[in-house]
C-alpha cells in the first residue's frame, strides 16, 4: 500500500500540472481530468486498505474496552515485613509483594494464593457466574487474576505481575494491536509481495523506453504520427495505474486485517494468546498431546454396572452398593446410588443407627456402618484386605470381574458387607460426546492426537479406542509429556498441549502451542503461550481450527488477489499497446485505454471493502487434507478470482461515460 | 572636528546561543526524523542528475521537466532499494 500511496502523490502532481514530467500529446484539459480520476481512485484504494485494518482494530479495541472494564484501580492491603497492613493503590504493587484480600474485595493484581481458602467470582473475565474455590499449594486453583472479586473468607496473595504486565493488560495490548508483530507466514507473504512489486516496478520503469522504441519504429514504418497513441499511453499517471494494477494490492490491503481478525476470534473464545505467532502456530500444528481425564473424558467417573460375585444376585449387589454409598457425596458415590435406585434398591434407614465412613488414601475405601454391619466399597485390593481381616474368603470370580472391568476401560470397585464380598461396581469415565468426530476431523487435516494417562495400559487402550485418538501413553508421568513433545518435534512436527500444574510448565514451554488453564498455577500460565480463561482443555481443538482457518483465509485471499491481476493485465495492457498490434488481446472489448484503466482501478479499489467481511469472518472451515484444501482454493478463489474481475471490469466499463 | 560615532550592531550573546540551540535541536531532530533529511539529500543529488537528464533529452524536456524527471527517477530507485530491504530483512517492516 506504500507504493500505492506514493503513486497517489505523483498522480496528484500530474493532475495539477499535466506537463510536469514531459509535454503531453493529448489535450491538457482531458489529460488533467484523467489524471484527477486516477488520483481519486488511488486515494480511495489506500483509504479502503486502511479502513480494512481500522475495522479489524476497531473490533479489537471494543474487546479491549470490555477487558479494560474488568480492570480498575483498587485499594490493596499490602502486607509489610512486620506483618502490618498498609493501604496502597493497586498500581503501586510490584511483583513479590504480598496483599491481604478480604471477602468482597477486588483482587488487586495477578498473583498466587499463599494462605487462606476462599471462593472467587471470576465472571468478569470468564463470563462464568459460578464462584471458583482458590487455595494455596495446589496445582490447580492457586492462582488469582486481577479484577476478579473474592466472595468469601480471606486470602493472602503473592503478586506475580508488575502493573501493566498482568494477563488482562497483555490481552488488551494484543487485541489493540499495540504489541502486534508479524508472524512467520505474514513475513513470508510480505517477501512475496515485495518481490512481485520489485519485478513490476522494473517492468513499469522500463516500459517508456520500450514503448518509445516501438513508437519510433511505427513512425518510421507507418508515418510520422503512427506512434503517438503509444506515447500518450505511457504517461506517468497511466504507468502508475499499470503498476498499481500489476501488484497484488488486494492482499496487501487485507493482510493485517486478516491477522488481527484471527487474534479477535481467539479472544472471543475467551483465550488469551501471548502473540499472533501462537495463534498462527495453532494452524500449523501436527500433533496434539492431550490428557485423558478432563480433556478426553468428562473427568467424573460414573457407575455403569453392578457385577455380582460370590453367589449373590444383582439386587443384593445394588442394595449393598446403595448402603455403602449413601453417605458418599462424591460424583462417583452419587452415581452408584442413582444406578442402584434405578435397579430398585431402596433401604429405609429410619430408626437404624447408621454412620458414614469417609474415603481415605490410607484405607482406599469408604462405606457405611449400619446397625452393626460394615458395608464397604473401594479399590479391589483394599476390599480384599478388609474381607480377609474380617475372616472372609476372596472368591475367584472377583478377579474375573476385576479383569473384565479393566478391559472395558473402567475402574473396578469391590463391594462387601463384613467378610462377605457382594460384587464389583464398574465405574466408567465417560468420553466427552462428539470427540470422536472432532478427532476424525483432525485426522483428515493431518493432525495426530496422542492421549496421556496415569491409568493402566488396558484402561488407556480402551479409552483411546473409544475416543478415536491415534496413540496413547499409559501410566504416564509428567516427565513423559515433555519426552513425547521432544520426540515429535525431533521429527519436524509442531506440537500443541494443554496443562495446568507446575509440573506441566516445562512441557508447556517446550510445546509450540501451550494452552494453560486459568485455574492452573502461575508457573503453568507463564510457561504457556495461551491461557484459557474458561479452563476447558478441549478448547485446544477449537484453537487448532481457528489457526487453520486463519491460514486458509490468508491463502484463499492471496490466491484471489493474484488471480485478479490476470484480468487487470488483460484490461490495461492491450488497450495501451493497441498501436503495437496487440489490440486483439482486448478480449473484454473495453471502449478505450482511458476507460479500461479507470475500470480496472475502480475494481481494484472496490474489491478491498467487498472482501473485508470475508477477511474478518474467515473463509468457511472444512476439515480437509492439505491437497484437498489446495484444490478447493484454486477452484473457488483461483478460478473465481480470474472470472469475477473480467465480469466486473466489463460492467464498470459499460457504466463509465468515458470514451 | 567631531568624528561621527560608529553605530555598529553585533548580535547579542543571547541571540547567538538561541541560534546555536536551534541548530542543535534541528540536528537532534534529524536523528529521529529521517524523512526530511532524505528529501533534502535527494534534492541535493537531483542538482547533479537533473542537468544530466536535460543534456541527454536533446531539448525534448524543459529544465523544470528534467528536474521533475530526475526526482521521479530518484524516487523510483529509492523504492527499489526499499523493496530490496523488505525482501532481505522483512521482520523489520
Amino acid at each position: 500500500m506504500f507504493v500505492v500511496w506514493l503513486g497517489t502523490i505523483v498522480t496528484l502532481l500530474v493532475t495539477i500540472n499535466p506537463n510536469l514530467f514531459g509535454t503531453v500529446q493529448a489535450d491538457v484539459g482531458q489529460q488533467r481530468l484523467l489524471n484527477g480520476i486516477i488520483t481519486f481512485i488511488l486515494f480511495f484504494t489506500v483509504l479502503f486498505a486502511n479502513f480494512a485494518e481500522a475495522v479489524a482494530e476497531g473490533r479489537g479495541k471494543a474487546q479491549a474496552d470490555a477487558l479494560r472494564s474488568t480492570r480498575s484501580d483498587t485499594i490493596a492491603r499490602k502486607m509489610l515485613p512486620d506483618q502490618s497492613i498498609q493501604e496502597v493503590n493497586s498500581t503501586e504493587l510490584r511483583r513479590g509483594d504480598q496483599v491481604k484480600v478480604i471477602a468482597g474485595d477486588m483482587i488487586p493484581a495477578d498473583g498466587e494464593v499463599i494462605q487462606g481458602i476462599g471462593s472467587v467470582d471470576e465472571s468478569a473475565i470468564t463470563g462464568e457466574s459460578a464462584p471458583v474455590l482458590k487455595q494455596p499449594g495446589t496445582d490447580i486453583a492457586s492462582s488469582v487474576t486481577g479484577g476478579t472479586r473474592l466472595l468469601s473468607d480471606e486470602l493472602i496473595v503473592r503478586i506475580s505481575a508488575d502493573p501493566g504486565q498482568g494477563f488482562i493488560d497483555r490481552m488488551i495490548s494484543l487485541v489493540e494491536g499495540a504489541e502486534r508483530t508479524k508472524t512467520p507466514n505474514e513475513i513470508a507473504l510480505t517477501v512475496l509481495l515485495a518481490v512481485l512489486t520489485q519485478v513490476f516496478l522494473i517492468v513499469v520503469a522500463t516500459t517508456p523506453s520500450l514503448s518509445g522504441y516501438i513508437a519510433d519504429f511505427l513512425d518510421n514504418v507507418l508515418g510520422s504520427a503512427a506512434g503517438n497513441s503509444l506515447r500518450a499511453g505511457t504517461s506517468i499517471a497511466i504507468l502508475i495505474s499499470l503498476l498499481v494494477a500489476l501488484i497484488p494490492t488486494t492482499i496487501g490491503g487485507l493482510l493485517s486485517a486478516i491477522g488481527i481478525a484471527g487474534m479477535d476470534r481467539v479472544a472471543q473464545f475467551n483465550v488469551i494468546a501471548t502473540s499472533g505467532r501462537a495463534v498462527e502456530a495453532c494452524g500449523d500444528v501436527n500433533t496434539l498431546v492431550l490428557d485423558k481425564t478432563g480433556t478426553i473424558t468428562l473427568g467424573n467417573r460414573l457407575a455403569d454396572e453392578f457385577i455380582p460375585v460370590n453367589g449373590h444376585d444383582l439386587q443384593e449387589v445394588a442394595n449393598a452398593g446403595w448402603i455403602a454409598s449413601v453417605f458418599d457425596e462424591t460424583p462417583e458415590g452419587r452415581s452408584i446410588v442413582r444406578l442402584a435406585e434405578k435397579l430398585g434398591a431402596k433401604f429405609d434407614l429410619n430408626g437404624q443407627p447408621a454412620e458414614g465412613i469417609e474415603f481415605s488414601a490410607r484405607t482406599r475405601m469408604s462405606g457405611t456402618d449400619l446397625d452393626g454391619k460394615e458395608y464397604r466399597k473401594g479399590a479391589v485390593d483394599a476390599i480384599k484386605g478388609f474381607v480377609r481381616s474380617r475372616g472372609g474368603q476372596v472368591p475367584l470370580t472377583l478377579d474375573q470381574a476385576y479383569e473384565r472391568v479393566s478391559r472395558l476401560g473402567g475402574t473396578p470397585l469391590a463391594v462387601c458387607q463384613g467378610p462377605d464380598i457382594y460384587g464389583v461396581i464398574y465405574l466408567k469415565d465417560m468420553v466427552k460426546p462428539g470427540l470422536r468426530e472432532r478427532f476424525d476431523q483432525l485426522r483428515r487435516m493431518g493432525v495426530k492426537t496422542i492421549m496421556l494417562t496415569g491409568d493402566n495400559r488396558i484402561t488407556a487402550s480402551v479409552i483411546a479406542k473409544e475416543a478415536g485418538v491415534d496413540d496413547f501413553i499409559a501410566e504416564a508421568t509428567p516427565e513423559d509429556k515433555i519426552d513425547v513433545i521432544r520426540s515429535e518435534q525431533a521429527q519436524g512436527k509442531l506440537v500443541a498441549m494443554t496443562g495446568d500444574g507446575t509440573n506441566d510448565a516445562p512441557a508447556l514451554a517446550q510445546a509450540n502451542v501451550g494452552l494453560a488453564m486459568n485455574s492452573g498455577t502461575q508457573a503453568a500460565k507463564e510457561a504457556a503461550n495461551m491461557v484459557d480463561l474458561d479452563s476447558d482443555p478441549t478448547k485446544l481443538i477449537d484453537l487448532v481450527t481457528i489457526g487453520k482457518q486463519l491460514l486458509i483465509t490468508r491463502g484463499a485471499l492471496t490466491t484471489f488477489s493474484v488471480a485478479n491481476d490476470i484480468a487487470k493485465y488483460f484490461a490495461i495492457i492491450p488497450t495501451i499497446f493497441a498501436a503495437a498490434g496487440i489490440g486483439a488481446l482486448n478480449i473484454m472489448g473495453l471502449k478505450s485505454a482511458q476507460s479500461a484503466i479507470v475500470s480496472a482501478l475502480i475494481y481494484n479499489a472496490l474489491i478491498i471493502p467487498v472482501l473485508i467481511p470475508l477477511a474478518l469472518r474467515g473463509v468457511q472451515f472444512r476439515p480437509l487434507t492439505a491437497d484437498q484444501l489446495l484444490q478447493r482454493n484454486i477452484l473457488i478463489y483461483g478460478l473465481g478470482g480470474i472470472i469475477a474481475p473480467f465480469i466486473a471490469i466489463k460492467a464498470i466499463d459499460l457504466i463509465l461515460p468515458l470514451s | 572636528m567631531k568624528l561621527p560615532l560608529l553605530n555598529l550592531s553585533f548580535p547579542s550573546l543571547q541571540t547567538t546561543t538561541q541560534a546555536l540551540e536551534e541548530v542543535l535541536a534541528i540536528g537532534s531532530e534529524w536523528r529521529r526524523q529521517k524523512l526530511p533529511l532524505y528529501l533534502f539529500l535527494a534534492l541535493c543529488l537531483n542538482l547533479v542528475i537533473a542537468p544530466v537528464v536535460y543534456a541527454t533529452s536533446n531539448n525534448e524536456f524543459s529544465r523544470s521537466q528534467a528536474w521533475a524527471l530526475g526526482l521521479l527517477g530518484l524516487g523510483t530507485a529509492a523504492i527499489s532499494v526499499y523493496l530490496f530491504f523488505v525482501m532481505f530483512i522483512p521482520e523489520k517492516f
